[in-house]
């Protein structure tokens, strides 16, 4: 094999995920009816963002080694949270400030504040208290829901306050900013996890948690934050959840996390810990909204379609894992 | 020590005595399997149901299995085991629950079918507007809306249903769809919001919108995916009325898109007279007495009683609710229950 030839196979490998989403794209535009149209990507950017917002919380904490089942309950309990606060029907007190913009601050920051403190809670109890992170962070996944639904005695709140709402309705370059928020947090993310000591600290850890600690690194430390970071980032994407569908009802968000757990995965990070990079999950991310798409304009009969979405996902996971092992051959 | 452990003992003693009286004025204790509380109209149903059936005497428990059959099954087995005076079961699945309503029966326990109408096997009682009836009810409204809009029972509809593994909307599907097959010029695109989760509807909503813009009506089986498909709308720069919406279950938030302007239609189940009905014949259920066919008026509606395979059903009309009579305080989702007590039918 040529130098340049294994470079542009590394190149592809490394990039795998967004060339399958291409291949994708590309298939589903040419046999599924309606498909390839503009109003359609921007559908699929924009059904990709609460997701994908999710997503960087649990790679946070996969890519660290550990992970967190809670990221679903913790993003509806502050989609409820917004909900009962501002918006005006149902079960919403319908609360506003003066000056009326001032609500999109004081929401995002209560919602920051609800899921940075669970993630706090889980961290504490895994770092400090030393539990295991898959029965804590289940147990918030069970409990948390429960938050929800004793709030929220199973009504919905609706219509939520219109200056918040502005996000989901507000286009620029034909995306709402809800899409927007969500490509600048990966922007962030992405840079913080390769360019900040964080980030290196955190895929240390993950690769080898003693040898991290022996070299000096506040291993505790950073793993406590990423945990917080993790159900605050889930709080963001309940907060952009209320705002996309005006609300918040008892089971919002019901099936996210298992789509949260594949976009991970099939956007390269390793469940051991200390492998993945953040773009390669927004791509993930993308990549299970478009089959999401394609289900919905296929036409299969309703019963069909959980059994197509898992079988489509397999295929999208299990291409990864092929790529895993061409980078093993190829080192 | 020993001081102490005698005082605790007599504070649980009082307490005991202090609680035995409330029970003995009771008539008995129900316990009512409900499957979910992630609805509103199931939440609803709870307060409904513990409510009428204090009027006429009985204490009600409940139990929420969380969508899930197995744990229905097991709190079947459980409730079995205390003897209850009677067992209020909305099923998670029709078909599942069958062995544990004939065990219950079998145990002299009288089940009684709260919504969910369970065919395969004989109940105490069954009190229900039918899930197929509300598709109905659904289809006879799309026939006028599209009438309306295109001079006849023409058009595209957009069919929004639950979980597909949810025998409830699927019902209210084959109602639906029955109805509207004698419209040929009505094409209906039915997609499943998995697990009933809102934002699922609203995604099928902005795809459908721009997949097939020649839509007229969307369709969501329950009044929370409303609100979904409406945020849809409205991120898509629609205005109220541009597209035509219904749903299904008369949930409050249903109404209040009404009032919006959004929602043209919300076909309600009748969920206080359901859960009247139930106390009104409670006594003659728990007596094993005969439960004559025939009408009977309950809290304002005609309910009609038979004498089915599976026991006897009584069947409560549903409603149409629009704009002329949302403000209707007997429709469940504007909350106010009725003040007229319930009373034991002789």
């Amino acid at each position: 094999m040529t130098p340049r030839t294994r470079r542009i196979l590394e190149f592809v490998l490394d990039n795998l995920v967004w060339f399958m989403l291409l291949v994708v794209l590309a298939a589903f535009s040419a046999f599924v009816p309606n498909y390839f149209q503009p109003g359609i990507f921007a559908n699929i950017i924009e059904a990709s963002s609460v997701l994908g917002v999710m997503s960087i919380g649990l790679a946070l904490v996969i890519i660290a080694g550990h992970m967190d089942l809670s990221v679903e309950s913790v993003a509806a309990l502050s989609a409820m949270a917004v909900g009962i606060v501002f918006c005006t029907s149902g079960i919403g007190l319908g609360v506003t400030f003066t000056p009326e913009w001032l609500a999109v601050p004081v929401s995002l920051v209560l919602s920051l504040a609800v899921g940075a403190a669970v993630g706090l809670f889980n961290g504490i109890l895994i770092v400090k208290v030393k539990m295991n992170a898959f029965i804590v962070t289940l147990a918030s996944y069970i409990w948390v829901r429960g938050i929800v639904l004793a709030v929220s005695g199973g009504a919905s709140a609706q219509g939520l306050a219109p200056v918040i709402r502005w996000f989901a309705i507000q286009r620029l370059l034909g995306l709402p900013l809800t899409a927007w928020i969500a490509i600048a947090c990966f922007v962030v993310f992405s840079f913080i996890m390769a360019k900040t000591k964080f980030g290196r600290h955190l895929v240390m850890i993950g690769g080898n948690q003693n040898a991290t600690y022996r070299a000096g690194i506040k291993v505790d430390r950073i793993l406590i934050t990423a945990f917080a970071l993790a159900g605050g980032i889930a709080a963001l994407a309940g907060w952009l959840l209320a705002i996309r569908t005006s609300g918040a009802t008892a089971n919002l968000g019901t099936g996210l996390l298992f789509n949260a757990f594949a976009a991970v995965v099939i956007g390269g990070v390793s469940l051991k810990g200390g492998l993945g990079a953040l773009p390669g999950v927004y791509a993930g991310a993308l990549l299970l909204s478009s089959i999401n798409t394609a289900i919905n304009l296929m036409g299969l009969p309703p019963t069909s379609t959980q059994v197509i979405h898992g079988l489509l996902v397999l295929a999208a996971v299990l291409l990864d894992t092929f790529k895993q092992t061409l980078r093993q051959r190829l080192a | 020590m020993k001081r102490i452990l005698l005082s605790i003992l007599g504070v649980l003693a009082v307490a005991m005595a202090l609680l035995t009286p409330a029970f003995a004025q009771s008539k008995g204790k129900v316990y009512y399997l409900v499957p979910t509380l992630l609805d509103e109209f199931q939440t609803g149903s709870v307060s409904a149901l513990e409510t009428f059936l204090k009027q006429v005497g009985y204490e009600l428990q409940t139990l929420n299995a969380d969508n899930k059959t197995d744990v229905q099954q097991s709190q079947m087995n459980d409730v079995i085991a205390l003897k209850p005076a009677a067992i209020i079961l909305a099923a998670v699945d029709f078909n599942a629950l069958q062995p544990s309503i004939e065990a219950a029966m079998g145990a002299g326990i009288p089940v009684v079918e709260f919504d969910r109408q369970i065919t395969s096997t004989k109940s105490a009682f069954t009190s229900v507007a039918g899930t197929i009836e509300i598709g109905h009810i659904a289809a006879d409204e799309a026939e006028k809306l599209l009438t309306a809009k295109n001079g006849s029972p023409k058009g595209k509809v957009l069919q929004i249903l639950g979980d597909p593994g949810d025998p409830y909307t699927l019902d209210i599907q084959k109602g639906f769809e029955e109805k509207m097959a004698a419209f040929p010029d009505v094409k209906i695109i039915s997609l499943p919001a998995m697990q009933w989760e809102a934002s699922n509807a609203g995604t099928i909503a902005a795809d459908q919108l721009v997949a097939n813009p020649d839509i007229d009506l969307i369709f969501s089986h329950a009044a929370h995916l409303s609100v979904a498909v409406v945020a849809a709308l409205e991120a898509a720069g629609k205005q109220p009325g541009d597209i035509m919406l219904m749903s299904s279950n008369g949930a409050p938030v249903g109404l209040d898109l009404i009032r919006k302007g959004w929602l043209n239609v919300e076909v309600e189940q009748p969920l206080y007279a359901q859960a009247a009905a139930v106390a009104a014949f409670m006594d003659k259920i728990v007596a094993k007495a005969e439960i004559k066919p025939g009408e009977y008026d309950i809290i304002g509606l005609n309910g009609v009683v038979t004498d089915e395979a599976w026991g006897p059903n009584i069947k409560l009309p549903g409603a149409a609710i629009d704009k002329s009579n949302v403000d209707d305080p007997k429709f469940w989702g504007n909350l106010k229950p009725p003040t007229d007590t319930v009373k034991s039918i002789e």
